[in-house]
């Protein structure tokens, strides 16, 4: 190693976090007047300081997280729009059907976790007597610039599009929304924590915050998972991944996937 | 109260703090990228972690270096990292530092999370005692014991070269 730690990689005089907070306007008096009148005498840190200013004025990527209100306009009503028909053309029905199809081979088959070799429970899984559970339903909703939109099955959304989502619950559940992304990169959308959180019952329930799409471009699979407690996600996510997705005990699954452009 | 509007806006006004601490620490800028939105999602996800807007410099400061070195440590990702030799085109940093860099990236990695993170403030940001103190919440002391332990620690890395 060639590292000599007696030596500072810092070259300027004032220390990056100062200069930070001078630029910012964070530094209280005298703080400003002392940084000017070093950067008039000190071409080094006249230097550093000019630089930030240039990269302060170069626009930043969207931020993927976006704040709620963004996507999902509050004058929606929520239940009016999960029951309404959406009017197609001929020529958009053929397109829906297409889309549909290609996203039919996204669709995965959750296994339930196994149960104890033996118990009841177990026996009812062979049976195939395990609830596929009724009235669960997961929306999203998508703003593709100034338009917010209804997306649904087989939907065509462009990438960079910020999307949200709702759910339909008859009861309370924790809740979560996974994804297989094209390349087949588990992640979860919903929540930002590890584990599924509490959402009350409801018709369109929006979720909190909302995500900007990456450029990924292909078929994404989205799974909304309905349990009876607050799972651990990752276990779930990984499972997703691997190609068999496996249903933490107590949840519902309602499925569906999109194609991003 | 920080909305998500207000943080929406702090992303715009700070993020490029963000960016450029995290470029230097991790090398790479798809990854400077991702630590850019996972620091917003955070704040998106607990907005009282940061209390005042006033003081957001040192709070993306703190998170960004924590991130980072998490990611340096992380056995997924710390093996791609520390492979990274972009090259930093800083100017408040010497002159062959994209390779000084790498090898810094490369102790960061092994050393306690207290101990990397006032390396990072000493070393990488010339950050006074005091200041580093501030962003660690502890004396100024103890920054100096910090500092030698790193400094043994690269004595001993050294000398089993």
């Amino acid at each position: 190693m060639n590292i000599r730690l007696a030596d500072r990689i810092w070259q300027a005089c004032l220390s990056s976090l100062q200069l930070d907070r001078y630029l910012m306007g964070e530094l209280s008096e005298p703080g400003p007047a002392q940084v000017r009148a070093h950067l008039a005498s000190c071409a080094q840190c006249n230097a550093v300081a000019l630089g930030r200013k240039a990269a302060q004025a170069q626009p930043l990527p969207a931020l993927r997280l976006v704040a709620e209100a963004a996507v999902i306009p509050r004058a929606v009503p929520p239940t009016a729009s999960v029951s309404r028909p959406r009017r197609v053309t001929w020529s958009r029905a053929a397109a829906g059907l297409a889309a549909l199809a290609a996203a039919a081979s996204l669709f995965i088959v959750f296994r339930p976790a196994a149960a104890p070799e033996g118990s009841a429970e177990q026996a009812a899984e062979r049976l195939g007597e395990r609830s596929k559970g009724r009235g669960y339903q997961l929306s999203m909703y998508v703003q593709h610039g100034a338009e917010v939109r209804r997306a649904g099955p087989g939907d065509q959304i462009a990438a960079g599009d910020a999307v949200r989502f709702a759910v339909t619950t008859p009861s309370q559940a924790w809740v979560a929304v996974l994804s297989r992304d094209p390349r087949g990169h588990g992640s979860i959308y919903f929540p930002l924590g590890p584990r599924a959180e509490l959402v009350p019952a409801g018709a369109e329930v929006p979720l909190r915050l909302g995500t900007r799409l990456d450029s990924t471009v292909g078929e994404e699979l989205l799974a909304a998972l309905f349990c009876s407690g607050p799972v651990e996600l990752e276990p779930v996510r990984a499972s997703l991944e691997s190609g068999r997705a496996v249903i933490p005990k107590g949840c519902e699954v309602s499925q569906w996937s999109f194609v991003k452009r | 109260m920080n909305t998500p509007q207000s943080i929406a806006e702090l992303y715009r006004s700070h993020g490029h703090i963000v960016l450029r601490r995290a470029r230097t620490l991790l090398g790479t800028e798809h990854d400077a990228q991702e630590v850019l939105q996972e620091i917003f999602a955070s704040l998106l996800r607990a907005p009282n972690t940061l209390r005042s807007a006033g003081a957001a410099v040192g709070w993306l400061y703190q998170a960004t270096t924590h991130f980072c070195l998490n990611e340096l440590r992380n056995r997924r990702t710390g093996a791609r990292l520390l492979e990274a030799r972009a090259a930093a085109a800083l100017p408040e940093l010497a002159s062959g530092s994209a390779e000084t860099l790498a090898e810094v990236r490369s102790l960061l990695a092994q050393l306690p999370a207290d101990v990397a993170a006032a390396v990072v403030y000493f070393h990488l940001d010339g950050m006074t005692h005091a200041e580093v103190a501030e962003l660690l919440g502890c004396s100024k002391r103890q920054v100096g014991y910090l500092l030698e332990r790193a400094r043994q620690s690269l004595e001993r890395a050294e000398q089993m070269l």
